[in-house]
């Protein structure tokens, strides 16, 4: 079919009268010719060629689409009568936006974290390499099973390690030294990634192996940053941990990692290495028609290699090695709630659906004259329907357009105040961005809500006895009855929906009040934490970092305000290590160990700073250096599991046995037992957890140390610790010989972060609740007070015939009560059903809770008799002869 | 676009007329009036072309690309528009006249084994 037919269908209609003007005037010639007068032959034209304007309509109807037209024609006219009824529309479409902005705003978060792809290529293909174990699945490697997986080349095209910069880097011979996230990766990093380049190139096979150089790679936003976009940064040298580093390349823009990397430097692994420390991940890219299950079958023959050359103690006999794609990792357990949320906003929804098509309901009762006089001039029921839809169409997609603005400033607004620890959103929220998914969801959201409220509405609306309809006195105009049941459906699904919305609400504030009220274990009010990398070759043995904490804590001390000060390599919060252990003298049956717990290198005053009580035993002191000695201390969680009859002061345990040269050590004398403390999350239970001075590690786990973790400082004042931020951070670069500290928070701060997810979702939850019943409330007052102004006669006649003014009040009250409760009974058997899907939020409620589910209706109760009350008391103020008079 | 769907009576008759304009439009460009005269005529006043549905198979046939037109002057010196066959438009003719000689041939056969 062509196009041509339907273009300029105007200027062609001229053309034709044109060309039929023509035809007349040839006829009349011909006719003139055979002799007939021009009057005749002119009439005797015209009669042959029959009506022109019949021709032209003929062809104008080909040259049109005819669906097309009437939508143009129905458009038009529902706009002007949707403007002849401001108050209504604006109502609308307001009422339209939020449900439809808030969908809008959660949608972009959860496209932003569970769809969008990585931005690396074929993110399908990338992996993760995991360690599996009956009990969990996770990541982390040591040499030697980066080794056996880079052998794995039939399912793999690439593997490459990389770490998180956990320990940080010291960048110096600027005016100022900076504290910088340096990545240790291996040579392939880059192009198993596909890391784009700005400058220069990445790293050699030969740069990577041992002694191979100290070469660096920037990222851009440091090339940028710090070095002003240099053009000539290749070739150049940088000063990290005072060493010399060539800068070989620069990586391009576009490249995120989600902790942001500042630079990388090479690993430089010996491959030969039987080092069983983990403290590194792996990533590989499958090949080509490699699925993961094959990939797994092939990992279970690799852990097998594995334990054949290490042992049952390098991985236990159940345990193997598997694959789990990046994307699912990163997405981890973030897309329940998701998942919740975007249901709950479904919900927000259909009840602002529900609420406009009650307004609909309204107004089309008032406009049935005007339905009726056009029924009667000849529209057809499906032309009336496709009219009043249209009506509602224009006011979703209104409502759409304006949800979409909403929406997205709504999610700025709450990714500014609280990303709620979500993955892959960027710098406060930075990787949401409108893209076409986000505007193909809002657009069919707008089209079904359209529909979804419009058609009810329409199909009510053009259901009238016309007759009856025309005869009525536009006064009484009352709705039918079926239309009247409609809205009281409504109004029940109304409740019901956001009876579940409260509920679900109402669980996580108590959810989230319980966290607040759990005891830490620990005092975060009032201490300053901030991270210090001891990396670099000065760090290479214990002496020196023991030297800087002595330093640092007489110059922090000296500072007025500080009341005590600590130290830690693992900083409560934030992720933890494990280690294994045994108990000296006591069997271990056919366990290889007796037991794992958390591993907590500390300084003597970090009990001190926490306030964490000292239970039995004695603390460390400074004299517990390495020519003490060795101690160890331990929580009551281990005391309790471990010994749960003997007493652990009496034992010695040896940490790590087996577990290669940086952790060979000898027993230690357990000499204090600490009080517990909830600071891996509030909402889990004590762990395990042993502490050792510091000051007593291996030189070797030192050395291991410092390219993993820095060390973190906990200073406790009797002021505001942000006062004191200056002459603290002063005094640790003095008493370390120069060395910055970065990530400078107080653990309040912290400890916010740490319930941040229960935040996010109870704040969400509450909005959504409250937007919920706020519009349902609306929902019933507009039903009962809509029904009292429709039955004004029929109160003027009760009244007239004896009824008090009471009588009339506990009929309206009673009417929307019924509503409010049926909807409440369906609620609350919705809610019972739901709210297990909320039940990996809560912590100490259960997805029941008789409190919610008691208090959370009596609410809703309340504000739905509030909301029918005022119609009720209008309904005692009808003066029956004014009513009666009506007519 | 194909159409999948039986030629009903209506669309063999406006096939019809479509064919006979092309066939008129072989001897050279014309103008509709002489392009109606000429179907009658030609056929010997057999067929007398109705002449409100001429322009619209004329658009029709040019907005398919059968036929292209342009304003000129007529042999009366009146201003016409004139139609002129194209190249797809002559192919189209050649199809079209086959499958008539095939249907025709066809009815011929059936009438005539009826009158036996």
């Amino acid at each position: 079919m062509s196009l041509r037919r339907f273009m300029h269908r105007t200027r062609k209609d001229e053309d034709l009268a044109e060309e039929i003007a023509s035809h007349l005037a040839h006829e009349q010639d011909a006719k003139i010719a055979r002799g007939l007068p021009t009057n005749e032959a002119r009439r005797q034209a015209r009669l042959k060629f029959g009506n022109p304007r019949t021709t032209r309509e003929q062809v104008w109807r080909y040259r049109s689409l005819p669906w097309i037209e009437t939508s143009w024609r129905d458009l038009r006219f529902a706009v002007r009568s949707l403007a002849k009824t401001p108050a209504f529309t604006i109502i609308a479409v307001l009422v339209i936006a939020v449900g439809i902005g808030v969908n809008t705003a959660v949608f972009s978060v959860v496209d932003t974290v569970l769809l969008k792809p990585l931005t690396y290529p074929d993110p399908q293909s990338l992996m993760l390499l995991m360690n599996t174990s009956p009990r969990a699945t996770f990541p982390g490697a040591n040499i030697p099973k980066f080794n056996i997986w880079r052998q794995q080349t039939s399912i793999f095209e690439r593997v490459a390690a990389d770490d998180f910069g956990g320990a940080g880097m010291n960048l110096t011979g600027g005016d100022h030294p900076q504290q910088v996230q340096g990545f240790h990766v291996t040579a392939d990093y880059f192009a198993l990634f596909g890391a784009p380049l700005a400058a220069g190139r990445t790293f050699t096979a030969a740069e990577d192996r041992p002694n191979g150089g100290n070469v660096v790679v920037l990222s851009y936003s440091l090339w940028q940053n710090r070095f002003g976009g240099d053009p000539s940064i290749v070739g150049k040298t940088i000063q990290l941990d005072g060493q010399a580093y060539l800068v070989v390349g620069v990586i391009g823009k576009g490249f995120v990692t989600d902790l942001p990397a500042d630079l990388w430097i090479p690993f430089q692994f010996d491959l030969n290495s039987q080092d069983m420390a983990h403290y590194f991940t792996v990533a590989a890219r499958l090949k080509p028609g490699i699925t993961v299950p094959q990939a797994n079958a092939q990992l279970r023959l690799a852990a097998d290699q594995y334990r054949r050359t290490y042992g049952n103690r390098a991985i236990g006999p159940k345990d193997s090695f598997s694959v789990v794609q990046l994307q699912e990792f990163m997405i981890g357990d973030t897309r329940m709630p998701l998942l919740v949320l975007l249901g709950a906003v479904g919900l927000v929804l259909l009840i602002a659906c529900a609420n406009v098509a009650n307004l609909l309901l309204a107004k089309a009762a008032s406009r049935k004259r005007e339905l009726a006089t056009r029924a009667a001039l000849g529209a057809g029921r499906g032309q009336i329907i496709r009219q009043l839809l249209t009506e509602s169409l224009v006011l979703s997609l209104s409502g759409g357009l304006l949800g979409l603005i909403l929406g997205f400033a709504a999610v700025r607004l709450l990714l500014a105040v609280n990303v709620g620890d979500l993955p892959r959103l960027g710098e406060d929220g930075s990787a949401v961005t409108l893209d076409l998914n986000i505007l193909l969801f809002t657009l069919g959201i707008s089209i079904f809500t359209g529909i979804f409220f419009g058609l009810a509405p329409a199909i009510s609306a053009s259901r009238h006895n016309l007759a009856a309809a025309l005869n009525e006195n536009g006064n009484r105009a009352s709705m039918g009855l079926r239309s009247g049941k409609l809205r009281s459906a409504l109004v029940v699904g109304e409740m019901a929906m956001a009876l579940i919305l409260v509920i679900g609400a109402a669980l996580l504030i108590r959810t989230f009040m319980k966290l607040e009220a759990v005891d830490p274990g620990f005092e975060t009010h009032n201490v300053l934490t901030m991270s210090m990398s001891v990396s670099g070759a000065r760090f290479q043995t214990t002496a020196p970092v023991a030297q800087v904490l002595r330093a640092g804590k007489d110059r922090l001390m000296a500072i007025p305000g500080v009341v005590s000060v600590g130290a830690t390599n693992c900083l409560a919060f934030e992720n933890g290590f494990g280690m294994v252990f045994d108990v000296l003298g006591r069997p271990k049956g056919n366990a290889p160990f007796t037991g794992d717990a958390g591993f907590y290198s500390i300084s003597e005053g970090y009990f001190d700073a926490f306030k964490i009580p000292l239970v039995r035993g004695r603390n460390f002191t400074e004299h517990d250096d390495s020519a003490a000695p060795l101690v160890v201390m331990i929580n009551q969680a281990m005391a309790k599991q471990y010994w749960p009859n003997g007493d652990p002061l009496k034992d010695r345990i040896q940490i790590a046995p087996g577990a290669g040269p940086a952790f060979a050590e000898g027993p230690r004398q357990v000499i204090g037992i600490v009080g517990d403390t909830h600071d891996q999350g509030l909402n889990r239970d004590a762990s395990p957890i042993m502490f050792i001075p510091i000051a007593q590690m291996p030189d070797l786990e030192t050395a291991l140390n410092s390219r993993v973790a820095p060390l973190w400082w906990l200073v406790r004042s009797n002021v505001d610790p942000h006062t004191l931020v200056t002459p603290i951070t002063a005094a640790l670069r003095d008493a370390s010989g120069g060395l910055p500290v970065g990530h400078v928070r107080t653990m309040d701060e912290l400890e916010a972060r740490n319930t941040s997810r229960q935040r996010f979702n109870m704040l969400l939850l509450t909005v959504f609740g409250g937007a919920g019943l706020l519009m349902a409330a609306i929902g019933v007052y507009g039903v009962m007070s809509y029904s009292v102004q429709q039955r004004t006669q029929e109160l003027g006649i009760r009244m007239a015939l004896g009824a008090q003014a009471s009588d009339l009040w506990r009929m309206v009250i009673g009417q929307g009560m019924t509503l409010t409760l049926i909807g409440v009974a369906i609620g609350i058997g919705g809610a019972f059903w739901l709210t297990r899907f909320l039940a990996s939020f809560l912590f100490g409620v259960k997805a029941w809770d008789p409190l919610v589910f008691i208090a959370t209706p009596l609410l809703l109760t309340v504000v739905a008799l509030i909301a029918v009350w005022i119609p009720a008391r209008r309904a005692t103020r009808v003066d029956p002869m004014a009513a009666l008079r009506l007519e | 676009m194909v159409l999948k769907r039986p030629p009903e009576a209506g669309d063999i008759l406006q096939g019809t007329l479509d064919m006979l304009i092309l066939r008129t439009l072989v001897m050279g460009p014309a103008h509709g009036h002489t392009i109606a005269e000429a179907i009658e005529r030609t056929s010997e006043n057999a067929l007398e072309v109705e002449q409100g549905s001429l322009y619209p198979a004329l658009h029709r046939l040019e907005d398919r690309g059968w036929l292209s037109s342009e304003w000129g002057v007529s042999d009366n010196n009146r201003k016409a528009k004139f139609y002129r066959l194209t190249a797809r438009g002559r192919k189209e003719l050649n199809a079209a006249a086959g499958r008539w000689r095939k249907m025709t041939r066809a009815i011929g056969l059936i009438l005539g084994e009826a009158n036996e």
